[in-house]
């Protein structure tokens, strides 16, 4: 069976009329990473927070359908329980230092000392997960003094210090330059090649062609499209629905209208639009 | 009881505490800083009075307290019990009902007003024979120098300077929670405590502002009549 | 505006090595024997012999004498002024000032009451100076303390500077759109609102997602919570605290004894 698995799931925020997730269906396996796009107010946020839990826990409102992560379903769930074994990470990594401690490392730990692992534990697992996410060396820093992307690995090391089965990430790397996207992306990749299964909601098509083993394209709520990367990316349907797409994408349907775009795929990524324009 | 407390706090209360009391901190400051008549420095604990309740008020006036008195005034550490109060008096009146509309709130901060006096009044007659740091003592050693009883000096002094202060604090705390959008507050323990009446409209604003004015003025003629007779 | 908001110096000493309560029994103790003792020299002396030898036995003297000094004497200073002034008691009248009667008893009342602020805000700030905040909530929420106090304490201490950073910005950006803090009442009450709004709508609106960001790390978890840090507590730290709580003990019942 699948790890992750949504069955017509239909949710609407308090005080609002029409629901944010309509009818969504999603299965996931375990090691898969997934990447989810749309544009702004589609519910991708929405989707994330359903998966970590804190749609219905937190947020109340009314919600159908079933939510389950490696069997257990969401709602016969507590969300102490449930972010045990899902470890949500988002935008601002500002909003998610916890406040309550002076040092990265302490921060890190805040999570372990939370959940009761004992003493003598928590001091090697966050060495450990510091080396994975290669912070090491902030160890006894403020939180509050680091960079954007360095932040955002903090935020990140202190949910996979509770060695979470799924890791939900939205938006990580929208705040970041280029240089913080490629340490967080850094990060998630090896996850991902450790197997850990990855929903990531993501702007950035060409990292997402490059990592992401399916796409899937959310839009009012519902799920318009979903399939390997580059079948989602070039579709024509992308951009008649106002998703942002890769400028490779729209720089070679342009050319294909004019006949120098030969192959028959459309590029995502700067090395395939090159290659493309080599054979024309 | 202890379930009374608790449910003043989920998580986004405590939260939101630090925010409020770094709030009554900067605030009070700016307010030094533009040498108003007024210390603004509890509408941080008015609004989680009003959001969660009356012992997560009292928690955030206390603490704000403790930590102006280490970090700027070291005169204000003994005054905590009177913040504590305001926050509980506040959660409490929010309760009712009476944080609503522009008028209730003015009931409201003159109510709050009230309990500070009176809170406030032995630990200014005993720790400090009446006479504390604060410039409002001019006032009450004047009277006690006229012969008036301590208490009494003590108590007409604190019901002469609180009203004002209290109700612009109530009405500040109000006009931030109206402007916030409502899904921002749905989160809090006592969210419905803060949902504004149809009639919070712009002419109860002005009759509100035109009650702290004549408060104003009142305080300013009592002032005259006891200093100048 | 205010700088940091840690006291904290770290050094090695025997008092850094004190279990955080023990520090925090200490600073009570001091606050309640000088307000409690009915002998008239306790608070002063309290100061000498107590707190002052104990900045220097925790090798942090010279940041304390600076706190002291800053921010300790001068509210002292002020109230001692305000209460020989002002305070209408006695009669031995030793000079006049006005309409004031200065009197040996309104002197005698003024500095004891300012010594006792000094010991009560002197205590503080010794104990400030040599516990580590993270410390000293660790080992409360060690013996029981809700978790959530830490996350609150611990919290305000680090916002409070970055809120004070952020109205510094907005009153400087006011100020250079004409903001003058020298003009008529009615103005400076006007300008008020966009000072705060700016202050306080930002951080209101960031409050959910810090809720999820710790809720996510289980700040709300059940379990018993566990601690990076161990905090020694040796014998000698409870026969200290003992000690104390027997001072303070004495000190109210002398109080209390019908004389
Ligand atoms: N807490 C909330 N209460 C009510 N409506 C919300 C809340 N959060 C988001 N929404 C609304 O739900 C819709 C989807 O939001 P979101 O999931 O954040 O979209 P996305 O992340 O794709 O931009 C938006 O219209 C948004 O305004
Ligand atoms: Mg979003």
């Amino acid at each position: 069976m699948a790890f992750i698995n949504l069955q017509n799931v239909t949710y609407k925020y308090p005080l609002t009329k029409t629901p944010v997730l309509q009818n969504i269906n999603l299965q996931v396996n375990e090691g898969e990473f997934v990447a989810v796009i749309g544009p702004n107010g589609a519910g991708k946020s929405t989707l994330c927070y359903a998966l970590a839990g804190f749609v219905p826990h937190f947020f109340k409102g009314e919600i159908s359908g079933t939510i389950e992560v490696d069997g257990v379903e969401s709602s016969k769930s507590t969300l102490d329980e449930w972010v045990l074994n899902v470890g949500l990470a988002f935008q601002n990594p500002f909003n998610q230092i916890s406040g309550a401690k002076y040092t990265v490392f302490e921060e890190i730990a805040f999570g372990l000392e939370n959940n009761g692992v004992p003493r003598e534990e928590i001091r090697p697992r966050v060495e450990e997960a510091m080396k994975m996410t290669d912070i090491s060396n902030l160890a006894d820093r403020s939180p509050y003094s680091l960079s954007g992307g360095q932040q955002q690995r903090v935020a990140l090391t202190s949910i996979l210090v509770m060695k979470p089965k799924l890791l939900v990430l939205d938006e990580p790397t929208s705040q970041m330059d280029p240089i913080g996207t490629r340490e967080v992306f850094g990060v998630v990749r090896r996850m991902a090649e450790g197997g850990m299964t990855v929903v990531m909601v993501e702007h950035k098509m060409e990292w997402i062609a490059n990592f992401a083993d399916r796409v899937i394209a959310l839009k009012d709520g519902q799920i318009l499209l979903e399939g390997k990367p580059n079948e989602v990316l070039t579709s024509d349907v992308l951009a008649e629905n106002g998703f942002g797409i890769s400028r490779y994408t729209s720089t070679a349907r342009e050319a294909k209208k004019r006949g120098l775009w030969k192959k028959e795929n459309l590029p995502v990524t700067l090395d395939e639009a090159v290659e493309g324009f080599k054979l024309g | 009881m202890l379930e009374k407390i608790k449910n003043n706090f989920n998580t986004q209360t405590w939260v939101l505490i630090p925010i409020a009391i770094a709030i009554n901190i900067a605030v009070g400051q700016i307010v030094l800083l533009l040498k108003l008549p007024v210390f603004l420095d509890s509408i941080g604990t008015v609004l989680v009075a009003v959001l969660c309740g009356p012992w997560a008020g009292a928690l955030t006036g206390a603490l704000s307290n403790v930590i102006w008195g280490i970090a700027i005034d070291p005169g204000a550490l003994p005054w905590w019990p009177v913040a504590a109060m305001i926050g509980y008096m506040a959660g409490r009146m929010a309760q009712w009902g009476f944080f609503k509309s522009w008028w209730k709130v003015v009931v409201t901060g003159f109510v709050v007003a009230l309990t500070a006096a009176i809170v406030s009044t032995p630990i200014a007659v005993y720790l400090f024979g009446g006479i504390t740091a604060s410039g409002s003592s001019f006032i009450t050693a004047y009277l006690l120098q006229t012969g008036t009883g301590i208490w009494q000096a003590v108590v007409s002094t604190s019901f002469l300077t609180e009203p004002v202060d209290k109700i612009t604090t109530a009405m500040l705390a109000f006009a931030i929670i109206q402007g916030l959008p409502k899904r921002t507050i749905g989160g809090y323990p006592k969210a419905e405590q803060a949902t504004v009446e149809g009639g919070a409209s712009k002419n109860q604003l002005y009759i509100a502002v035109g009650v702290v004015v004549v408060l104003v003025l009142f305080a300013a003629f009592m002032l005259r009549n006891i200093l100048g007779g | 505006m205010h700088e940091r908001l840690s006291f904290y110096v770290k050094r090695n000493s025997v008092i850094h090595d004190l279990n955080p309560l023990t520090k925090v029994i200490l600073t009570l103790a001091l606050i309640l024997i000088a307000f409690t003792s009915p002998w008239y020299w306790t608070p002063h002396l309290l100061v000498l012999v107590a707190i002052i030898p104990l900045s220097f036995i925790g090798k942090v003297a010279p940041e304390f004498f600076r706190t002291a000094i800053r921010i300790i004497l001068p509210a002292a200073g002020f109230l001692f002024l305000m209460q020989a002034f002002f305070q209408p008691v006695g009669d031995t009248v030793i000079f006049k000032f006005y309409f004031l009667d200065v009197t040996q008893e309104s002197l005698m009342f003024a500095f004891r009451n300012a010594t006792r602020v000094i010991v009560m805000v002197s205590a503080f700030t010794f104990m400030l100076l040599t516990t580590h905040p993270s410390e000293l909530m660790s080992d409360l929420t060690r013996r029981g303390l809700p978790g959530q106090f830490a996350y609150v304490i611990i919290s305000t201490l680090q916002i409070l500077p970055q809120m004070q950073a952020k109205a510094q910005t907005i009153i400087s950006a006011q100020r250079s759109r004409g903001l003058d803090t020298e003009s008529s009442f009615l103005k400076r009450m006007g300008s008020l609102s966009p000072l705060i709004g700016p202050l306080v709508f930002g951080s209101l609106a960031e409050v959910e997602e810090r809720a999820i960001a710790i809720e996510a790390r289980g700040f709300t978890s059940k379990k018993v919570k566990t601690s990076l840090h161990e905090i020694p507590d040796h014998s000698s730290d409870k026969i200290i605290r003992w000690g104390l709580v027997i001072l303070v003990i004495l000190s109210i019942a002398l109080n209390l004894w019908p004389s």
